[in-house]
């Protein structure tokens, strides 16, 4: 790995670096080219090697290997949770809950069933702090909701939804309950049977795996639609020969996030104390956009608003200048329009402050010295930013 | 992605500041995405001596600023009313779809400064 790209990255929501020994476990996989259904000896190999990882991902969700299902990653376990259930409702539509913050892959299929079949949807919008309250899902609920799909965390913000909460009303009540936890597996441990939902979405490389797979938990498989037919990989749920590469290199992932989460977390709750004692200490303007507790965000990331400059413009100071990775919630569109992160202003923050945010997310290989190198680099582009636009 | 014009003139901006006998000034800005531009000029004998900007706004925005700065400086206002779109456009360079916007502010600097220097005419 590029050690300086790697201090120097702060941008781990994007996607993770993945790690050596995920390569190590991806490179021999390689030269396996037995198809994993043949009946020869090769074809066995793999699918053990196919089996094995499915129990790696099941042991990191704490479930049974029946329930896992291999995907290209987030967008698509996200896509197969909501079009799997819904087309079981297609000749009634009924209702979905969702919330404004979803990730593009949750938002957007929503919307083609509810433009393209009629479903009803309420978006749930979430509070000042980025929290969505327990009690606008109760009070949203309608008879004929079909599903319910929340993020557990926000790509964003880092603000972590009381999903447990939420799950003990629909499950009371029988409805669907769908949660994107892309961003929350790998940072946190996660129980799926405890928690008591019914799908939960994951993506190998936001937790060091690789890129271009990812996985389904699916509760009870009579309860949602095959995604792609014309094959029996899957349990006949998701046809097509199965990636073996990518699901050799989840399966490592899986497997370190399994014996290291909690060390990972508390290493990383360490970097963002120091991080915000920092800013709190430095001369700079900030405000933090959404929690930044323990218990209601991610140890990784901090989303900010730093007074009297554009966002998009510190991101490129920091890596042109400084060699730090960011990114922000905004940027210019077109002539006619601006970008505004759709989280944001969900969570009411006017206009300028979402202009002047920018997001920082790190991970298991950010050291403490690198969060003290970032902030004096912070502060530094800041400055810079500011003697530019000085009178404005 | 930016192009090397961008970067060169937003991390090194070398314009950037205040004149303090300016004798022309003028601002622009883009209601949309709100990038705010102010350039103070000192002009002798119809020749733009001096050019200084102050901006907020995107990264492409304040390049956009001081490459308009640089190229002024030790130009006549005819010489600059010569330029016509296609010129103005070339100055910056490939941009990206999110960066046009950066095209129109760099044409309205130009219109801005020939309004300015019109009237200073008069």
């Amino acid at each position: 790995m590029d050690q300086q790209h790697i201090s120097g990255y702060f941008d781990y929501n994007a996607t993770t670096p993945i790690c050596s020994d995920v390569i190590d476990s991806m490179v021999p996989a390689m030269k396996l080219f037995a198809n994993p259904s043949g009946n020869n000896r090769h074809s066995q190999t793999i699918k053990k090697t196919i089996n094995e990882a499915r129990q790696n991902v099941a042991q990191l969700l704490q479930t049974q290997v029946s329930n896992i299902f291999f995907t290209s990653g987030g967008s698509e376990a996200n896509n197969w949770a909501i079009k799997g259930v819904l087309f079981k409702h297609i000749d009634k539509p009924g209702h979905i809950i969702t919330t404004e913050i979803e990730h593009a892959s949750v938002l957007d299929t929503v919307k083609y069933f509810a433009d393209t079949f009629g479903f009803e949807v309420t978006y749930l919008k979430p509070k000042k702090d980025g929290a969505i309250d327990v009690s606008d899902l109760e009070n949203a609920l309608q008879d004929n909701t079909q599903l319910i799909t929340i993020m557990y965390a926000n790509n964003e913000t880092g603000v972590i939804q009381s999903i447990e909460k939420m799950a003990t009303i629909t499950s009371a009540r029988k409805i669907p309950f769908h949660v994107d936890a892309v961003q929350l597996v790998g940072k946190r441990k996660i129980n799926v049977e405890k928690l008591g939902i019914d799908y939960l979405s994951l993506s190998a490389h936001k937790f060091y795996g690789p890129k271009g797979v990812g996985s389904l938990y699916i509760k009870d498989i009579d309860s949602i639609e095959p995604l792609i037919h014309g094959g029996g990989q899957e349990f006949s749920m998701r046809a097509g020969t199965e990636n073996l590469v990518t699901i050799v290199g989840l399966s490592k992932a899986a497997q370190r996030v399994t014996e290291s989460v909690e060390q990972w977390d508390s290493d990383n709750w360490q970097c963002k104390q120091h991080l915000v004692a920092l800013l709190e200490a430095s001369p700079l303007k900030i405000k933090f956009n959404g929690s930044t507790d323990y218990s209601n965000s991610l140890s990784n990331t901090l989303n900010i608003a730093i007074d009297g400059i554009r966002g998009e413009s510190l991101m490129l100071q920091m890596e042109l200048i400084y060699g730090f990775i960011i990114s922000v919630g905004s940027a210019c569109s077109n002539n006619k329009t601006i970008n505004l992160s759709h989280v944001l202003q969900a969570m009411n923050i006017n206009e300028t402050d979402i202009q002047s945010s920018i997001r920082i997310s790190f991970g298991r290989f950010t050291q403490l010295e690198d969060i003290e190198k970032f902030v004096t680099a912070l502060v530094s582009a800041v400055e810079q930013l500011l003697a530019i636009s000085t009178g404005y | 992605m930016y192009n090397d014009i961008i970067i060169d003139n937003f991390t090194n901006p070398q314009k950037v500041g205040d004149i303090a006998l300016a004798n022309c000034e003028f601002e622009i800005g883009n209601p949309v995405c709100g990038d705010r531009i102010k350039i103070q000029l000192m002009v002798e004998n119809n020749t733009i001596s001096e050019a200084r900007f102050r901006a907020w706004g995107c990264a492409t925005s304040i390049a956009t600023a001081n490459l308009f700065c640089e190229s002024i400086e030790g130009k006549t206002t005819s010489d600059i009313n010569q330029k016509n779109d296609q010129d103005i456009e070339s100055m910056l360079g490939q941009l990206e779809p999110s960066q046009h916007h950066c095209v129109h502010i760099l044409k309205e600097l130009h219109q801005q400064l020939v309004v300015q220097a019109n009237a200073g005419a008069q």
